[in-house]
């Protein structure tokens, strides 16, 4: 009797092993199908050679590499190929250099006290002739102009009269005398010299409003040309040399989209639009000192795209592509003949890499991945995709879904982006890519008040943090769960400072749609993000609360618009990291939140970041941070 | 009792009463202990149980002055006039036991102030100061302004907070972020029943204080700072009694209340209230009435309990002793029978001795002797035997140890041998019989013929001689053979007719003096029963008695 009992409780327990060992088999299967899981620290590694350069004759490359963990000059000479470190620094920190000729380069470097003191140094190409031209100077200085005048001078602005302001000096490079050229009478904020090195346009900024100041000459005072809000764009990019007085800039006056035109100084009205298109808004305009034109306009819609101006630019530029197929690229140094460029490109898959293009053999030369450990065929597609707004408006964004996975009924992490005055871009983004490769749909919404749609689009955000923008975010994910792509029982929220703003007010407003949500650095009270701003920047304040709100008439909406005021409105978990060593934001304040947050019985995951100069120890604590960010998702994202 | 002693059967009425003597001694104790344990238990209670009604009482203060309180450092100095009458209302609302909130809108200033506290070129002031609560009437919110500054007392709540923010700046390590208690300590005052909150600037401006403490920066910055002046009033402090069957009555008093004239009616027991609290406690009191009812209400389930075991021990007590009483019984029959059945041998074997001795001793036996001597042996071992199958019948029945041996039996003929062989027996035996329905049926005829023998057996012993009359019915009724015994005869008492079946049971009377042994009766119900049917009886003292019997009827 017991013997036939038993059996065939064997069997079926065999049979269990069996199954089990089966399921684990087709798990792992699948798992391996999906993609395999890439460690944290490979979607942020950056590179060690940086800051490209070429000199003017096209002839050396110069960049900046971290030898013994100090970064450092070195030139490479094309033609032999051998490279020469320039600079050993152990103690100082290089931070900026230029070429100011085709044999010479000017760098200064700084050293890591509190006074940030600086020194600047001349050197050959060779490593010979090094001349310090300033020491131990407390003042910042940044290049205007790099290319010689006079075979000495560059031009430069220095903060070493008064901490606040920048004036203009001329730097003789052959023995360090700095003449002022132009005095700033304290509202100046950037200098602009003409193709001769001239200084010729100053622009002052309130914060609020931008005024373009031209003279003629040196010798003649600054006159205001035009002054605008800053709701308006209007960005110099070159002083014309083959007609008078004409300045070549990307404006949207009297406009909705960015066009690139030509503003007559002397009145400070429109003379000719060079490019202008109802739907395009053009983000950047690149001159030719060499062909002395305008060469192409880029315009930013889901991508950046190029359009050109020179028949010749389009050719050659057009040879660059073909070379480059499928990738985003961009100019980041050339030499004076238009032969030798530095080309930066990049993907949504792929943040990219560094070439040297020969326009003469039209060859192409790696320089350097920007990260290698990305490999482009396991990273996610980034699709644009646009929806309705409750309100009607248009609204884009991008949507990454994770890879080899069906697009129906899955998790969704929302990221909104950080702002004021910021939009998300095509390209690679390490947060998005890890998020999809942990298996996420990641939605990333530019949301109204982002800029690159328009002055229109850009304004509508403006007092719409806590309203209508988080109703833009949240129309969003509603469109996703209604394309029956995302789950919406699985739906997170997630961002960096105001888009970490965005994720909290979204997540204990919409408890229907937001199972759990992050801030990482974010904004959780608007006082105290005012408070940054220090009081006697006050123009800038007036532009903060015309674009969030003012914290002195409508104390009540930005009371109720920040979420440290509204603790007892959370229930679902809560992701923070905060850096307690920020000096920008309250500590305390962000403490007391978590505080009151845990006292009514909501799950908070507090990360405390380090981002200190050390780069192991930013390392590690960014490694802490995502792999805890990892966990909560999984715990989390799953509404009970 | 006699007998009792007699047969050396033990009914000890002693111990069981022993037994029960002790378990309610123990009973008793056990309740003694219990009520002891519940009072103790409540008095420990009534001096414990004061923790709980303070953790609840002071649950709102504690939301306060952790929670709300701090949220005056959120609005980072931008709270106006208006801003801060709202937040001194939901304040007052819902923490009823803040009367009165001051809100000094003050500044940090690069240059010196003219009220308030300044050092080299740090001055700190305030520009507005409201008041707000219930008992502030709408001309006295405002109280001073920099065109008003009469009202300014140096004296005031002010200047402290101002003093202790100097000193903290003075101290403060700029290369070290301070922690958030490090900054509440310094930024709050705690009085009695007062408490003074500054709103906690972040650590860039604080560092800007330090520097205006020093020199005189380019910018001459100006900070606005909010800093609230909260009035507390104990009174108002909602008590919440967690036990109110404990506590009659809780009171918020003065740390040194301590009243002589409480009587020895109540029990009264205290606890501190603390921080902003700590000159006053919570007072508790109750009657001792109320104490003892609730030591009661307390000891009641306990008690039952108690009851509940208590009783069922009585009953376990009871129980056996029932069962002592049947067995004792059982033990009488017993023995009753054994003596009847010794009488019943006795008979034939001493006759069969004498027959055995005279045959012994005489010389010579006639043929008409020997015939007699013949007879007598005969006969009595005929009883003997019969004594004796009997016996043995009735145990194997009761056993059931024997099988049915069942064939076609015709009824009218079956009766008519029993009758016949009765009549034979006793001439004086009147039997009639009736059949009605059947002719044949299907059973064990030694059984049956047993029963039947067994019935008629007793009709006759137990009928005055003159009425020895029986009279035997079968009839099928509804399916069911229904048999039916009617005598003439004594009858039996009604309240013996319960025992009648019953083994060893004889009705003490006249008739049956000898030749019975009380075995009839109850062999009749085993018989019936082990032929599945069922045997009652109906009798009248002085009428007769009928015998029923049902059986099922097999063909």
């Amino acid at each position: 009797m017991k013997f036939i009992f038993v059996l065939p409780g064997e069997n079926y327990m065999v049979n269990r092993v069996l199954i089990l060992v089966l399921v684990a088999l087709f798990c792992a299967c699948k798992g391996f199908e999906e993609g395999k899981t890439i460690p944290i620290d490979d979607f942020f590694k950056t590179q060690d050679k940086a800051f490209y350069h070429i000199s003017p004759d096209g002839k050396s490359l110069s960049y900046i590499k971290l030898q013994d963990k100090k970064p450092n000059l070195f030139v490479e000479d094309l033609a032999t190929g051998k490279s020469l470190q320039l600079t050993h620094l152990t103690e100082k920190t290089l931070s900026f250099y230029t070429w100011t000729s085709n044999d010479e380069l000017i760098y200064y470097t700084r050293d890591d006290s509190k006074d940030r003191k600086s020194d600047l140094f001349v050197i050959n190409k060779d490593g010979s002739k090094q001349i310090q031209l300033g020491s131990n100077e407390k003042a910042r200085m940044d290049v205007i102009e790099n290319q010689l005048i006079d075979d000495k001078y560059i031009i430069v602005s220095s903060n070493k009269r008064d901490s606040s302001v920048f004036d203009v000096y001329r730097l003789n490079v052959r023995n360090g005398k700095m003449d002022i050229a132009a005095k700033n009478p304290g509202n100046i904020t950037d200098w602009i010299t003409d193709n001769k090195g001239i200084l010729k346009m100053a622009i002052a900024n309130d914060g609020v409003n931008k005024t373009l100041m031209y003279r003629e000459n040196e010798s003649q005072p600054f006159k205001a040309v035009i002054t605008n809000n800053f709701k308006t764009t209007l960005d110099p990019v070159a002083i014309a040399e083959d007609q008078p007085d004409v300045l070549y800039a990307i404006s949207n006056v009297n406009r909705d989209k960015n066009a690139l035109v030509e503003l007559d100084l002397k009145t400070g009205k429109e003379k000719k639009i060079l490019f202008a298109n109802d739907t395009l808004n053009v983000i950047e305009a690149k001159y030719s000192r060499a062909k002395k034109k305008m060469i192409f306009v880029t315009c930013e819609t889901w991508k950046k795209e190029k359009f050109y101006l020179d028949s010749t630019i389009r050719v050659n530029y057009n040879k660059i592509d073909a070379l480059l197929p499928g990738t985003e690229w961009r100019v980041e140094d050339k030499d004076k003949l238009d032969n030798v460029f530095v080309v930066r490109t990049f993907t949504d898959k792929n943040p990219g890499s560094y070439y040297l293009y020969f326009a003469d053999q039209n060859k192409l030369r790696k320089l350097a991945d920007i990260n290698s450990s990305i490999k482009e065929e396991d990273m996610c597609e980034m699709k644009p995709i646009s929806y309705k707004s409750v309100d009607g408006l248009t609204i884009n964004g991008y949507l990454t879904l994770p890879k080899n996975k069906k697009a129906s009924n899955l998790p969704l992490v929302v990221l909104p982006h950080d702002g004021p005055k910021w939009r998300n871009s095509w390209g690679y983004n390490a947060d998005v890519q890890f998020l999809a490769n942990r298996g996420y749909a990641v939605l990333q919404v530019n949301y109204r008040g982002s800029i690159g749609y328009g002055k229109t689009f850009y304004a509508a955000g403006f007092k719409q943090l806590d309203d209508k923008i988080q109703e833009d975010v949240n129309a969003g994910v509603r469109w996703l769960i209604e394309q029956k792509i995302v789950n919406s029982k699985k739906v997170a929220i997630y961002g960096n400072g105001f888009g970490g703003y965005i994720a909290l007010n979204c997540l204990y407003k919409n408890p229907d749609l937001y199972s759990c949500g992050g801030s990482n650095s974010g904004v959780i009270n608007l006082f105290s993000y005012f408070k940054m701003i220090p009081p006697f920047l006050k123009s800038k304040l007036q532009m903060y609360y015309e674009i969030v709100g003012n914290p002195i008439t409508d104390t009540e909406y930005v009371r109720s618009a920040s979420p440290v005021f509204h603790a007892d409105r959370f229930r679902a978990p809560v992701f923070i990291a905060q850096n307690p060593k920020d000096p920008h934001i309250n500590i305390a304040e962000g403490i007391q939140f978590i505080k009151e947050l845990q006292k009514r019985g909501v799950a908070v995951t507090h990360i405390e970041k380090e981002e200190g100069p050390d780069p192991i120890k930013r390392q590690q604590s960014r490694l802490v941070m995502y792999k805890a960010l990892e966990q909560f998702l999984k715990d989390n994202i799953n509404r009970k | 009792m006699a007998l009792d002693k007699e047969s050396g059967y033990r009914k000890n009425f002693l111990l069981i009463v022993t037994f029960i003597v002790l378990i309610s001694i123990l009973f008793i104790l056990s309740l003694f202990l219990a009520f002891n344990f519940s009072k103790k238990y409540i008095e420990n209670e009534f001096v414990s149980e004061k923790v709980n009604v303070l953790e609840q009482t002071i649950k709102p203060y504690n939301d306060f002055f952790q929670i709300k309180m701090p949220q005056v450092s959120y609005y980072s100095g931008y709270l106006d006039s208006a801003s801060a009458s709202r937040f001194a209302d939901t304040t007052t609302l819902k923490y009823p036991f803040v009367s009165k909130i001051t809100f000094y809108d003050s500044e940090v200033k690069n240059m010196p102030v003219k009220d308030g506290v300044n050092s080299k070129s740090f001055g700190f002031g305030p520009k507005n100061i409201y008041q707000f609560g219930k008992n502030v009437s709408a001309d006295s919110i405002k109280i001073y302004s920099e065109e008003n500054r009469k009202s300014f007392d140096v004296n005031s709540d002010f200047n402290p907070m101002a003093l202790q923010l100097l000193s903290y700046i003075g101290r403060l390590d700029t290369a070290k972020v301070p922690g958030q208690e490090e900054l509440f300590t310094n930024f709050s005052v705690v009085a009695s029943n007062k408490i003074t909150y500054l709103n906690i600037p972040s650590f860039e401006e604080l560092k800007v204080y330090k520097e205006m403490l020093h020199k005189k920066l380019p910018q001459s910055p100006v900070y606005k700072l909010g800093m609230f002046v909260f009035q507390l009033d104990p009174s108002k402090i909602k008590i919440i009694n967690t036990k109110p069957s404990l506590f009659q009555s809780i009171q918020v008093q003065a740390l040194t209340y301590d009243p002589i004239n409480i009587s020895d009616e109540n029990m009264t027991t205290e606890i501190a209230l603390p921080n902003a609290f700590s000159n006053f406690k919570l007072y508790f009191i109750s009657s001792k009435d109320h104490i003892k009812k609730e030591i009661f209400i307390y000891f009641l389930p306990i008690a039952m309990v108690l009851l509940l075991v208590y009783g069922v021990l009585l009953l376990i007590a009871f129980l056996i002793f029932r069962n002592l009483n049947i067995n004792s019984k059982m033990f009488k029959l017993q023995y009753d029978f054994v003596n009847n059945l010794t009488h019943e041998f006795k008979t034939p074997v001493s006759v069969i001795k004498i027959a055995g001795n005279n045959i012994k001793s005489a010389t010579s036996l006639s043929e008409r002797e020997l015939g007699l001597y013949g007879k007598i042996l005969d006969e009595e071992a005929d009883k003997l035997n019969g004594l004796m199958n009997k016996l043995l019948a009735f145990t194997q029945i009761e056993n059931k140890a024997i099988k049915l041996n069942e064939e076609e039996v015709n009824i009218r003929d079956f009766i008519e041998s029993t009758i016949e062989s009765h009549t034979l027996k006793h001439p004086d035996f009147n039997m009639t019989y009736e059949v009605a329905g059947f002719k044949t049926f299907i059973t064990d005829p030694v059984l049956m013929g047993s029963l039947f023998d067994n019935l008629a057996e007793n009709a006759y012993k137990y009928s005055k001689p003159d009425k020895k009359i029986l009279h035997i019915s079968a009839k099928l009724i509804k399916g069911v053979l229904v048999f039916r015994f009617t005598d003439k005869g004594i009858g039996i008492q009604s309240s013996e007719l319960n025992n009648i079946f019953k083994k060893f049971f004889r009705i003490q009377n006249e008739y049956n003096q000898m030749g019975s042994v009380g075995l009839g009766l109850a062999f009749c119900k085993e018989l019936v029963n082990f032929m599945q049917g069922e045997i009652t009886v109906k009798s009248r003292v002085g009428t007769g008695t009928e015998f029923k019997i049902v059986l099922p009827y097999n063909k």
